[in-house]
């Protein structure tokens, strides 16, 4: 099958601090992906660049994307042509609530397809069936996104987008930073749910206890800005085991 | 902001967008139509329980000057808003005053609405006098206008009086606003809040300058003063000056004074999310603007004012939904 994602040699820096340093990478649709480290290895970083964040600098190396040159693109083409990343600090935004900020993506997303805005009532409708995929509750629809929301809530609403949107391509960053054992299996449950055939799954985590609900095909380790180690999901329970360190070398 | 080309229009100005229970009046270059006016003072007419809409259209260019008297009687609540229009592109130049004279546990609804070409030039000062417990609820929302100068001197002469004053003021182009806002706890336990926010593209230039003054015998004041301002261009400029002149000391005052840009972060979020630039940009304005426009108790009004606010904001015609004119 076709690639959805290849990385080759990436390297990218912030400011002057090189932190990607030769980043290979491939993914075919249906897999999913769990990309371990450190802090400071580089792994969000590479979702940062992923997603499109101007704050880095890609120096070298180039990332195909479905037959696209991805580094061409803008954040919202990159949205559009189905990448979604779940941010590890999802971010307040006061005065815009959830439901006019998710309408208004859904909306640019239909129109990039040629598709007519969906009525107040379709919205409605798709929105309550994709709250329930992270017990999530309609009433967090007209609060500011994010705003006033615990760390467990902004997980699950990050979550919700990314029902909404459908991505072919989900970036998921530290996604169970912060939560207890019981949002942990919320969320996880919601991103098994939205597993296909034809779509993708990064999950970029510390530990092993993410992968106990999002079972991974491959695994890698990050180390310094560069993969070091690439296996099936045995490495997550090798690294809980005897940490990064002998990876390290 | 996107710019914006303020289309006046050209006919006699006849509003054709009815607010519901509001009863409107019109008044052109000063000289109201159909009531009358004592001693070149305008009195703005009481219709019972209904908003009272007051239209000043500016139609020739001589400069005019009017005086403009809103009384509250003892016990009686009124609505009352006043919207500023131009009908063309020439220069006019206004100078109005408003006298609000508010009796005890009076209770008034204000709404200012000031939509005016950009050459026009427009100062008000609205001169608030309080009496014990009457309260006061003032939006001034600013959407187009050449050179507009806005003056609020609040007295709070009698215990318990409150005060709400909010503003939004949006300039482009070559516009410039300023806003003087002079609040005085002449009297105890009495309660004001002050917020005006302030969105700014092109080379606009927009001042506040907010003085909250509290009487030595003033205890028990209330008083809180913010300005925000949000700037779209590089070489707009907003100046923003807050004073507190306490000479009580058993008070709770406080104030803010922003001036900033649009956040990066947010908008990356939003951007991440599909959302396009330009439509992200304007969700943080809106988000902005509308804290000040929440503060619109009247829903019909509220609604109607966030449309044109978003309208102006995109950079199109300022028309409400359902009116030909292009007046507002």
């Amino acid at each position: 099958m076709e690639n959805l994602l290849e990385i080759k040699n990436l390297h990218a820096k912030i400011g002057e601090k090189e932190i990607l340093k030769g980043i290979n990478l491939t993914i075919k649709p249906g897999e999913v992906h769990a990309i371990m480290g450190r802090n400071g290895s580089g792994k969000s970083t590479l979702s940062a660049v992923l997603a499109g964040n101007q704050n880095y600098t890609v120096t070298e190396g180039s990332i195909n994307y479905l037959g696209k040159d991805l580094l061409k693109m803008s954040p919202e083409e990159r949205s559009w042509a189905g990448i979604f990343l779940g941010f590890q600090y999802p971010v307040e935004i006061p005065g815009v609530t959830n439901v006019n900020f998710m309408k208004t993506a859904v909306n640019e997303h239909r129109k990039q397809n040629n598709l007519p805005p969906l009525s107040a009532a379709e919205y409605l409708k798709m929105m309550r069936e994709k709250m329930a995929y992270v017990e999530m509750d309609p009433s967090f629809s007209s609060r500011g996104v994010n705003v006033g929301f615990s760390g467990g809530e902004k997980k699950r609403n990050e979550i919700f987008q990314m029902a909404m949107l459908s991505p072919r391509l989900a970036i998921l960053d530290e996604t169970d930073s912060g939560l207890d054992v019981d949002a942990l299996r919320i969320v996880a449950n919601g991103v098994n749910r939205l597993k296909r055939e034809d779509n993708a799954f990064v999950v970029i985590t510390h530990y092993q206890r993410l992968l106990d609900y999002i079972v991974p095909d491959i695994v890698h380790v990050l180390y310094k800005g560069k993969i070091v180690k690439t296996a099936g999901k045995e490495l997550a329970a090798e690294v809980e085991k005897h940490g990064y360190e002998e990876f390290e070398k | 902001m996107a710019e914006f080309k303020y289309i006046p229009q050209s006919e006699i100005f006849n509003c054709s967008v009815e607010l519901s229970g509001a009863k409107k009046f019109y008044v052109l270059d000063g000289k109201p139509m159909g009531f009358s006016a004592k001693d070149g003072l305008i009195e703005i007419p009481s219709e019972g329980d209904l908003l009272t809409q007051v239209i000043f259209v500016r139609t020739t260019p001589h400069p005019s000057s009017y005086k403009v008297r809103i009384l509250c009687p003892a016990g009686s609540s009124r609505a009352v808003i006043l919207c500023a229009h131009t009908t063309g592109t020439d220069r006019y130049v206004t100078e109005e005053s408003v006298e609000i004279a508010m009796e005890e546990n009076s209770n008034l609804s204000l709404i200012v609405m000031q939509n005016e070409n950009g050459a026009s030039s427009h100062h008000s000062t609205f001169e608030i006098s309080q009496k014990g417990s009457s309260s006061v609820s003032m939006n001034i929302i600013t959407l187009h206008g050449g050179n507009i100068a806005n003056r609020v001197n609040c007295n709070l002469n009698g215990k318990r009086a409150e005060a709400h004053l909010s503003g939004l003021y949006l300039a482009g182009g070559e516009q410039n606003i300023d806003t003087t806002v002079n609040m005085r706890h002449n009297s105890g336990e009495c309660t004001s809040n002050q917020l005006f926010k302030g969105i700014l593209g092109g080379n606009a230039r927009t001042s506040f300058k907010g003085e909250v003054y509290v009487a030595k015998d003033s205890q028990k004041t209330e008083a809180y003063q913010a300005n925000n301002n949000l700037l779209i261009s590089d070489t707009a400029r907003a100046i923003s000056d807050p004073h507190l002149v306490i000479y009580a000391d058993d008070v709770k005052c406080s104030h803010g004074s922003t001036v900033g840009s649009l956040a990066d972060e947010e908008l990356f979020y939003m951007r991440s999310r599909g959302i396009s630039e330009p439509e992200a940009k304007l969700l943080q304005q809106q988000a902005f603007a509308g804290a000040v426009l929440e503060k619109i108790s009247n829903i019909e009004i509220r609604e109607r004012l966030s449309r044109l606010v978003e309208r102006r904001l995109r950079g199109e015609d300022t028309l409400c939904t359902g009116c030909a004119k292009r007046c507002c």
